[in-house]
């Protein structure tokens, strides 16, 4: 990452509250046209941190830039070029979609409206409706329009497809993957490991505060560890998985094989195939075995 | 009508300055209604005289002659009735201006926008001063209007005067209002301690001139400064006036620096 390549600049930012736990000494570079997953559980900091971008909270130590310029600062020329979606939206309820996105318009000085009709289209979101009348997966949607609508250089999503449909999620990573081919930098925070995989180059992975990994989503994948279930049409045993590189805890009942997997699971499939397969079961990662294998790996290089 | 912050505001509390407005047309319509009737009863007045004086004192004020029209507005309306019911509005109106967007959790996607917090705080500010100047505009119409019918005589001016110095009143108690919002970011909070301070500084400005030692302290009362020089007859105090607006705009200041310095809450 060159100097100026990089959009967004954390350095060492530390916020605490009172009792509360905030985020410790994060530092993190995002380079530009880069897709970027802040994955972690609720609760650990990851909206703090965005929070602290968009100079809602003032960090107790640290600091961060964006675009080069000191968030603290330049707050009002760094949100300008920033499309925000707040992590557990809520908006005027007694405004419609489209009354709301001209008010936020004329916030920032006008919108092409050509493009919010394609994205209300896209989203299949209804612009009259009041937003006091909509679920919760459509009001995310107006969130999403009126963040990406001023196509700016920037977005910082927080859990962007919380209450989306998998449909509209589809229709949301096309859309980011839009943004990316622009050359255009997202800053997405999730909880969801198949999202962050789907759709972002780089994932930062947050535990209690603390930035406890920056990642290519490459080598997260390889490195995770899923669950695999595989059911063949006759029985089979044990031993003929058992010493694939990578797969453990293998249990066979009948002709049901159960294992884990660490990375390539190229190897395991070709040897089911071997057998007539009748069916794979492929449980994703949660959060909690994917900081295992994180803690897994620390424990490995201590001893 | 969504072009800025005050315009929106202005949108947002347009059905409840709706209902505002007619509770005040009301009020006006049925003290003006009974007017005649007192006005032809010279016995009211001694009626009136026989009550202890910190009783009439609390609630009218000073009677002086309660027949006329001056006399019969300032007691049954100007003194509480018309300064509180406003100072409620205004109270209402600036608590919630920040902190209610705060508690709904409006205010990140509000600010996500390249706004400066003072920016945010004066349009609401300007939106609350709009809305308390249409409210009193329209009861000073009402009672304009109202008096001539029952031909009061009233002097519009004046009456204009003492309609004007309960807004600047209201908008004082709205400052303070909106600067515990801004300062603490609850609606509630805001709205109890404006109200209580409102109605602390009624009962001081009140209860002063009939207990020794509190006389001293009444010109502590921003209500003091709304009525003691009774804008109905002697049209507003400059001074008094002054004081008023000093006190908003102290509020104001106050607000907008702690809004500038505190996190946002979620």
């Amino acid at each position: 990452m060159t100097e100026n390549n990089i959009v967004i600049h954390i350095e060492g930012l530390t916020k605490l509250y009172g009792k509360q736990r905030g985020v410790l000494d994060i530092d993190l570079d995002i380079a530009r046209g880069e897709v970027f997953g802040y994955l972690g559980p609720n609760g650990v900091g990851k909206t703090t941190t965005i929070r602290t971008l968009l100079h809602f909270l003032f960090p107790t130590r640290g600091r961060a830039t964006i675009f080069g310029l000191d968030i603290a600062q330049h707050s009002l020329e760094t949100r300008r070029r920033i499309g925000y979606l707040p992590g557990e939206l809520e908006t005027y309820n007694n405004l419609t979609g489209s009354e709301l996105l001209e008010f936020m318009s004329h916030l920032r000085g006008g919108v092409d409206w050509q493009y919010v009709r394609e994205l209300a289209g896209r989203f299949d979101y209804d612009l009259d409706m009041k937003i006091k009348s909509l679920s919760h997966g459509n009001r995310q949607k107006v969130g999403l329009i009126q963040a990406f609508m001023n196509k700016p250089e920037l977005l910082i999503l927080d859990e962007p497809t919380i209450g989306l449909d998998p449909l509209m999620q589809q229709e949301f990573y096309r859309i980011v993957d839009e943004i990316k081919s622009e050359g255009r930098t997202v800053f997405l925070s999730s909880h969801i490991m198949p999202e962050v995989e789907r759709v972002c180059d780089r994932v930062g992975i947050i535990r209690e505060g603390r930035l406890i990994a920056v990642e290519d989503v490459d080598v997260l994948k390889a490195r995770a560890i899923r669950r695999l279930e595989i059911h063949f049409e006759s029985p089979v045993s044990p031993e003929e998985f058992s010493n694939i590189s990578g797969v453990r805890d293998v249990e066979v009942h009948e002709n049901r094989l159960t294992c884990t997997v660490a990375g390539e699971i190229d190897t395991l499939i070709k040897a089911a195939a071997q057998h007539h397969v009748t069916n794979v079961i492929s449980h994703e990662p949660s959060m909690e075995e994917i900081f295992l294998t994180y803690y897994n790996r620390e424990g490995d290089n201590v001893s | 009508m969504f072009r800025n912050i005050v315009l929106k505001t202005l949108y947002d509390r347009r059905r409840s300055l709706l209902f505002w407005c007619i509770g005040f047309i009301l009020m006006g319509a049925i003290l003006l209604a009974f007017f005649p009737v007192i006005r032809d009863a010279p016995f009211i007045s001694e009626y009136l005289e026989s009550f202890p004086e910190e009783f009439l004192a609390l609630f009218a004020g000073e009677v002086t002659d309660y027949t006329s029209p001056e006399g019969y507005l300032n007691g049954e309306l100007f003194f509480l009735m018309y300064p509180l019911l406003l100072l409620v509005f205004a109270v209402g109106f600036g608590s919630g201006a920040i902190a209610g967007e705060e508690e709904k959790g409006t205010l990140d996607l509000l600010l996500s926008n390249p706004l400066n917090r003072w920016r945010v705080v004066l349009e609401k500010y300007i939106g609350m001063i709009i809305c308390t100047l249409i409210l009193i505009i329209v009861f000073w119409a009402t009672l304009a209007i109202g008096g001539a019918i029952i031909d009061m005589g009233l002097n519009l001016a004046r009456l204009a005067a003492v309609c004007f110095s309960g807004f600047l009143l209201a908008i004082a108690f709205g400052s303070v209002a909106l600067t515990i919002g801004c300062a603490r970011g609850k609606t509630g909070v805001a709205m109890g301690v404006g109200g209580a301070l409102g109605v602390y500084a009624y009962m001081l400005n009140a209860l002063a001139p009939l207990i020794g030692w509190l006389e001293p302290f009444q010109v502590a009362s921003p209500f003091y400064y709304y009525i003691e020089a009774n804008p109905l007859s002697n049209g507003l105090d400059p001074v008094h006036a002054g004081v008023l607006i000093g006190l908003s705009i102290v509020f104001l200041v106050i607000a907008i620096v702690t809004f500038e310095r505190r996190d946002l809450a979620v």
